[in-house]
C-alpha cells in the first residue's frame, strides 16, 4: 500500500527524454510509486503534447508499466490519450511525469484546464509527481525561465515554497542569472544539473540522485549581500546505492 | 471631407483583421487563393509574415507546411514558437512588433488564449494591429479575434470568449464539422453569444475597421451567413462571397489599383443596396 506522503522528483534534465538506455532516474521514479506495475500518466504539455515525445514515453515505460497520456491540445481528435474526465484518471495514478518545455507555456494550458488544482490534490494523495526541466520548474513557488530572450521569474504552482533553477550546468549564464534573481529578492531555492534529481517528501528535501556521476545540485540562498551556493551530497544510482529509506517516516514538516 | 470621416475611409487598409472559417496552407495544400489573398492584404511589397501555431502546440507539419507555402513568394515568412526551445533570444515584443502580417494557426482555442495570457502576447498582439499589422487566422486562430467563439478544446462544441476586437461571434467548419453549428445558434438565441458569423471551409471574412468589407472563398459553392437573434428569433441571412482566383489575383495588381477596387466594391455596397455584406 502507497504511503500517503506528498512527493516530487525534481529532474534538472535527463530521463527518458534526455538520456538513452532507459535513465536509471526514471527507474527511480518508478521504484517511489510502491507498486509493482505502477500506473503511470504523461503530461506532455510544455512541449505542445509534441508526438514524438509521447512516442518516446510509451517506448519508455509501456512495458513495466500501465502507462497513458493526456493530451490538452488534442482531446478531440482521438489520439489514444486520455479524453474524457482527465481529473479522475489523473487521480487514480501512480505517478504523473510532466514533459519538458515551455513552462509558462504549460502552466497557462493546466490553469485554463483546471488541472493546477487537480496536480495539487494528486501531490496530496501521495501521487508521485516528477519531470524534467519545465516538469519540474512547475512545482515550486518561483522558478527562472529563459525562453524568449531576457531570463524572467515565473510563478509555479507553489507545491514546494522554494525557487528553481533547472539545467544547471548545461548553459553557463544560467547560473550567474539566477544567482542575481535571489540576490534581487527571488525567494532561496534549489539548482539541478542535467542528470541530477532533487527528491522531496512533503516540503522537503529528502536527498538528490543521479544519473551521471558529475551531476550535482545546489541550495541557492540570499546571505547578507551576497548570495551563497551550497553544493548537496549526491547519491550517484550507477554506484549501487542503498536507497532503501522510506520516504514516510522522514516527512513531518 | 471631414477628418472623422478621412479616418473611416483610411479604416479600410488599416486594423484589419481576416478571420477563416478553415482553409489556407493547413488545410489547403494544393489551393492557394486565400493565402495569396493574405499576403494582397499588406502594404509593403515584400510584407513579414509571422505564423504562429501555437493553438496546435506549434507541430514541425504545420511549420513546414507554411515555409512550403511561403517561402517561394515575395515575403518574409518565419514563425514563433511559445513550446519548442531554439530561437530563444530574441523578444516575443520585438518579433511581434516587426510585422506586416501575422497568421494565427487552428487548434484549440482554449489553449490558445491561455498560452498568449501567459506569455502577455494577446497585448502584443493588439497593440501591433492598433499599429497597422494585419491580422489573419483560420479556426481557432479566426475566432479568437470576436467576443466568442465554439470551441471543441475540451471535446463537445461550447461557447468561449475571444479577445473581442471585433464585435458579434464566429463559428467555423460551418460545412466541414456540422456539429459546432447547432451549438453555436442556440447561444445566440439564448444570448450567451452576440449575433455573429458562421463560415464555410474555404471561407473569409476580411474586416476593416471593425466593419466586414469583404467575403471571399477558394472553393465553388462555400459560403457564410449572418445570424442575429431578434426577440428571440434567430434572422439568418446569407452571404455570397466573391470566389478568388475567378480575376487577376490582387498580388499581381499595383496597390493603387488595389485600393481603387476596395473603394469600388464599398461604394456598390454601401450605393447598390446589396445584402453581400449589409450586414449592419
Amino acid at each position: 500500500m502507497r504511503p500517503p506522503t506528498p512527493q516530487i522528483l525534481a529532474l534538472g534534465g535527463g530521463g527518458f527524454s534526455m538520456e538513452r538506455d532507459g535513465s536509471v532516474l526514471d527507474d527511480y521514479v518508478l521504484s517511489l510509486s510502491g507498486a509493482a506495475r505502477p500506473r503511470v500518466c504523461f503530461l506532455p504539455t510544455a512541449s505542445g503534447d509534441a508526438d514524438h515525445y509521447v512516442v518516446r514515453f510509451y517506448r519508455r515505460f509501456s512495458a513495466e508499466c500501465e502507462a497513458s497520456h493526456v493530451s490538452l491540445f488534442r482531446r478531440d481528435q482521438g489520439t489514444g490519450g486520455v479524453e474524457e474526465d482527465v481529473a479522475s484518471h489523473l487521480l487514480s495514478q501512480d505517478v504523473i511525469y510532466v514533459g519538458g518545455g515551455n513552462v509558462v507555456s504549460m502552466l497557462g494550458v493546466w490553469r485554463a484546464h483546471g488541472l493546477d488544482e487537480v496536480l495539487h490534490r494528486a501531490w496530496q494523495q501521495g501521487i508521485v509527481l516528477c519531470g524534467p526541466s519545465a516538469g519540474s520548474l512547475c512545482w515550486f513557488s518561483e522558478a527562472l525561465s529563459a525562453f524568449h530572450g531576457p531570463p524572467q521569474r515565473v510563478r509555479g504552482l507553489g507545491l514546494l515554497p522554494y525557487s528553481n533553477c533547472v539545467h544547471y550546468d548545461a548553459e553557463p549564464q544560467r547560473r550567474e542569472e539566477y544567482h542575481r534573481f535571489v540576490g534581487d529578492g527571488m525567494r532561496a531555492g534549489f539548482a539541478a544539473d542535467d542528470g541530477a534529481a532533487l527528491h522531496f517528501c512533503g516540503r522537503r528535501l529528502l536527498r538528490v540522485v543521479s544519473s551521471r556521476p558529475q551531476a550535482q545540485a545546489y541550495r541557492v540562498q540570499a546571505r547578507g549581500h551576497g548570495v551563497v551556493e551550497i553544493p548537496l551530497e549526491v547519491a550517484y544510482l550507477g554506484a549501487g546505492v542503498d536507497l532503501a529509506a522510506p520516504c514516510a517516516s522522514e516527512v513531518a514538516a | 471631407m471631414s477628418a472623422g470621416a478621412d479616418t473611416e475611409g483610411a479604416a479600410d487598409g488599416r486594423r484589419l483583421i481576416f478571420a477563416m472559417g478553415g482553409g489556407g496552407f493547413t488545410m489547403e495544400p494544393s489551393n492557394p487563393l486565400l493565402d495569396d489573398f493574405v499576403l494582397g492584404l499588406a502594404r509593403a511589397k515584400v510584407p513579414r509574415i509571422l505564423f504562429l501555431p501555437t493553438a496546435s502546440g506549434d507541430p514541425t507539419a504545420q511549420i513546414n507546411a507554411f515555409q512550403a507555402r511561403f517561402g517561394g513568394h515575395a515575403c518574409v515568412p518565419e514563425h514563433l514558437s511559445l513550446f519548442h526551445l531554439r530561437e530563444a533570444r530574441r523578444s516575443l515584443q520585438d518579433t511581434v512588433a516587426q510585422q506586416d502580417i501575422i497568421y494565427v494557426g487552428g487548434g484549440s482555442m482554449r489553449n490558445l488564449l491561455a498560452v498568449w495570457g501567459a506569455h502577455g502576447l494577446d497585448q502584443m498582439l493588439v497593440r501591433a494591429w492598433r499599429q497597422g499589422t494585419v491580422l489573419v487566422g483560420l479556426s481557432a486562430g479566426a475566432m479568437c479575434w470576436f467576443e466568442g467563439g465554439i470551441t471543441r478544446s475540451s471535446g463537445p462544441p461550447e461557447p468561449f470568449a475571444g479577445l473581442g476586437l471585433l464585435a458579434g461571434s464566429l463559428t467555423v467548419h460551418a460545412d466541414g464539422e456540422p456539429e459546432r453549428l447547432p451549438v453555436w445558434l442556440a447561444a445566440v438565441r439564448s444570448g450567451e453569444l452576440p449575433g455573429g458569423w458562421a463560415v464555410d471551409d474555404g471561407v473569409g471574412l476580411l474586416f476593416g475597421g471593425g466593419r466586414l468589407r469583404r467575403v471571399v472563398s477558394s472553393r465553388p459553392g462555400a459560403g457564410a451567413q449572418r445570424v442575429d437573434a431578434i426577440a428571440g428569433e434567430l434572422v439568418r441571412k446569407r452571404l455570397e462571397p466573391e470566389l478568388l482566383g475567378s480575376e487577376d489575383s490582387p498580388r499581381a495588381l499595383d496597390e493603387d489599383v488595389q485600393e481603387l477596387r476596395r473603394v469600388q466594391r464599398l461604394r456598390r455596397d454601401i450605393l447598390g443596396g446589396g445584402n453581400r455584406v449589409g450586414e449592419r
